[in-house]
């Protein structure tokens, strides 16, 4: 049996996928990203590759694709892939009739539109700021003194939404502070920054193009308070994969790992 | 491939605007005029006794003093210059020529005046026309003679007369004649030359004192006739790169390193069209001709007749036709207002009508080793290539 890996070096989080010749996953990582992305990479490769039997190290896998901002660091790599394409390949492969996808990294934030074979068709990105991307997310719920978890559920009880003005970072969580000094509902506070991140990513699906089915990608996938003011904002269904979000980045580049190597 | 001979040397010059040769230009008595905009054209800024210096501002940090001047709404560009000149970084020129075409680079060159910030300097502004036509061309020539060759004649003693501007002429097209000769080797299936190297290459003829710098540019020339490319091609697309200026190589050079070949510059700064020589008849004032030849060859957004909108889009096409590129750039300084509008015309055009694959990004003046920028060339990259090649 052949083994591809994909490993998606993020700023915040490097997870590795490894699949077998049939693109089944048959182990995966996922690790908080260290400031080094080589160190990170390899730890997380090395974990991943102690999960399959037949194989000793990260040589064994017969072809590896790097993604993510650290794409090029990662060790033993065969090549790297942009994320962008890693991701609409990951989301073509664990569900083919979406064909637009929101990815939320810890830094970035794109919106992707997939072609029937699982290539960008367009996509859009965000520019330096981290507004709307992981790290505010963090911020949000340091402000809050929640875990991320728990901050993401929060907005789900709200019964009405402040809005917040403030887009970026730091100004953001000031604003939040005042508000809750302000004794206002903790919930509806977390309800207006998930619509404020919402609209950031209607504005990224919109550029890229996307038109009916959508799907969410990366870390903050996971945040049902940010998919519902999603799905409210783009009055679009978004549509939940059967593979972790946070994992289809290395899962799409573990795929075309498979589909580029040479044997 | 080997590296060019001379292009360490190049790449120095473009390390600041106050480079060798400028230096040696100023050196041997000649004066150095500065220059915000191509629609101010060369040959007047290098009559015999003197020589253009397109300014830039290489090694960008922070802009936070042109952003106090202009506000953190205007071009990066813009703010940069502006930066540079609050730094004393063009302390060595006798006069700007600033054409009232971008109301952002005027606003930045009122700046330096007023801020005095070179000393013993004189601005002279022209207006530059909006449309290409014969009523057009007249204001453009009155505008040049009022505000161009007269304060040059005036304070810096410049020889204005017919035979100077064709002198001119002649050393302008000498440099174009060149370009394009190393312009034919990118529409090689395999280039022997890089999009970087051209840049590096074209950028400096905007820099430097052209009767200095021929001589350099000449042997490069000499030097690709035999230069062989790498068996295996070091790109995987070739691409075109349009819209508003690039006078940073290393931005290319970014466009390169995820896999493309730049194979064509439809940018300020770039050779397309800018690099076209001049033809002179003698039945005719040189001016009037140098005028009518911006005027026709301008792909300036800043024309926006319909006829120039049109023709800018097509030529684009063309390029990626002439040049076998697989898909176009369109690039914008952020906050540029002209290619804002332009950008997104012109790359939905080339998506929709032409059928050409578009990359559509605004970016900063200084884009370093961006990651975000790298990703998108890269997944552009990716894309073309999958769809050229499939997996």
């Amino acid at each position: 049996m052949r083994y591809y890996g994909g490993c998606d070096a993020g700023s915040t989080y490097t997870k590795c996928v490894i699949i077998d010749e049939n693109s089944k996953i048959v182990a995966h990582v996922t690790n908080r990203s260290r400031i080094n992305p080589v160190l990170s990479a390899e730890a997380a490769l090395n974990e991943a590759v102690s999960q399959v039997a037949d194989l000793h190290s990260t040589r064994d896998l017969t072809y590896l694709v790097g993604t993510g901002y650290g794409r090029n660091k990662v060790p033993f790599a065969d090549e790297n892939i942009s994320e962008i394409s890693c991701h609409a390949m990951g989301v073509h492969m664990a569900n083919p009739k979406v064909h637009a996808v929101i990815d939320i990294g810890g830094q970035d934030v794109k919106g992707i539109a997939i072609d029937t074979d699982g290539t960008v068709l367009n996509f859009a990105m965000n520019d330096k700021c981290a507004a709307g991307t992981g790290r505010f997310f963090e911020s949000m719920a340091n402000a809050f003194e929640m875990s991320l978890e728990e901050f993401s559920k929060l907005s789900l009880k709200a019964k009405n939404v402040i809005p917040i003005t403030a887009q970026c970072t730091v100004f953001a969580e000031s604003e939040v502070v005042s508000l809750v000094g302000e004794g206002k509902p903790m919930e509806e506070i977390a309800a207006g920054i998930q619509l404020s991140v919402a609209k950031r990513c209607f504005v990224m699906a919109k550029k890229a193009g996307a038109t009916d089915s959508i799907t969410l990608t990366g870390g903050c996938a996971k945040n049902e308070g940010l998919k519902q003011a999603i799905e409210k904002v783009l009055k679009i269904k978004v549509v939940n994969l059967s593979i972790d979000p946070q994992l289809i980045g290395a899962f799409g580049a573990a795929e075309y790992a498979k589909q580029k190597s040479p044997i | 491939m080997r590296d060019l001979s001379q292009l360490y040397t190049f790449e120095k010059l473009l390390e600041e605007a106050n480079n060798a040769l400028v230096r040696e230009g100023i050196k041997r008595g000649l004066h150095s005029i500065g220059s915000v905009c191509s629609l101010a054209p060369e040959p007047l800024l290098n009559l015999p006794g003197c020589f253009s210096v397109r300014l830039r501002a290489p090694r960008t940090g922070s802009i936070d003093i042109g952003t106090y001047y202009m506000s953190s709404l205007l071009c990066e560009c813009c703010r940069a210059i502006l930066e540079r000149a609050v730094e004393g970084g063009y302390q060595f020129l006798d006069c700007i020529i600033a054409p009232d075409a971008c109301s952002q680079m005027n606003r930045c060159v009122e700046n330096i005046e007023h801020l005095n910030c070179i000393e013993n300097a004189f601005v002279s502004y022209f207006d530059a026309p909006m449309k290409s036509d014969e009523t057009a061309l007249r204001h453009y020539v009155r505008q040049m003679q009022e505000h161009v060759l007269k304060p040059l004649y005036e304070k810096l003693g410049v020889d204005i007369s017919d035979a100077s501007i064709r002198k001119a002429v002649e050393q302008h097209n000498q440099i174009c004649c060149v370009l394009q000769e190393l312009s034919e080797y990118r529409k090689e299936e395999n280039p022997r030359i890089t999009g970087y190297e051209f840049a590096v290459l074209c950028t400096a003829t905007y820099c430097c004192p052209k009767e200095l710098l021929i001589e350099k540019l000449t042997s490069v020339a000499e030097e690709l006739k035999t230069r062989k490319p790498d068996e295996k091609p070091a790109f995987r697309v070739k691409v075109v790169v349009a819209g508003s200026e690039i006078d940073d190589p290393n931005l290319i050079q970014l466009i390169e390193e995820t896999g493309a070949r730049v194979v064509a510059d439809r940018f300020c700064f770039g050779a397309l069209p800018e690099r076209e020589p001049i033809v002179l008849n003698d039945t005719e004032d040189a001016l009037t001709q140098v005028c009518r030849h911006y005027l026709k060859i301008g792909k300036c957004p800043r024309y926006m007749n319909a006829e120039k909108v049109l023709e800018r889009q097509e030529y684009v096409r063309q390029l990626v036709q002439e040049y076998h590129a697989d898909g176009v750039i369109y690039q914008q300084m952020k906050f540029c207002d002209y290619w804002g509008y332009e950008r997104a015309y012109a790359s939905k055009t080339m998506r929709e009508t032409y059928g050409v694959p578009t990359l559509s990004i605004d970016r900063p003046y200084v884009t370093g080793i961006s990651g975000q920028l790298r990703t998108r060339f890269q997944a552009f990259v990716e894309s073309l290539e999958i769809k050229k090649r499939g997996i």
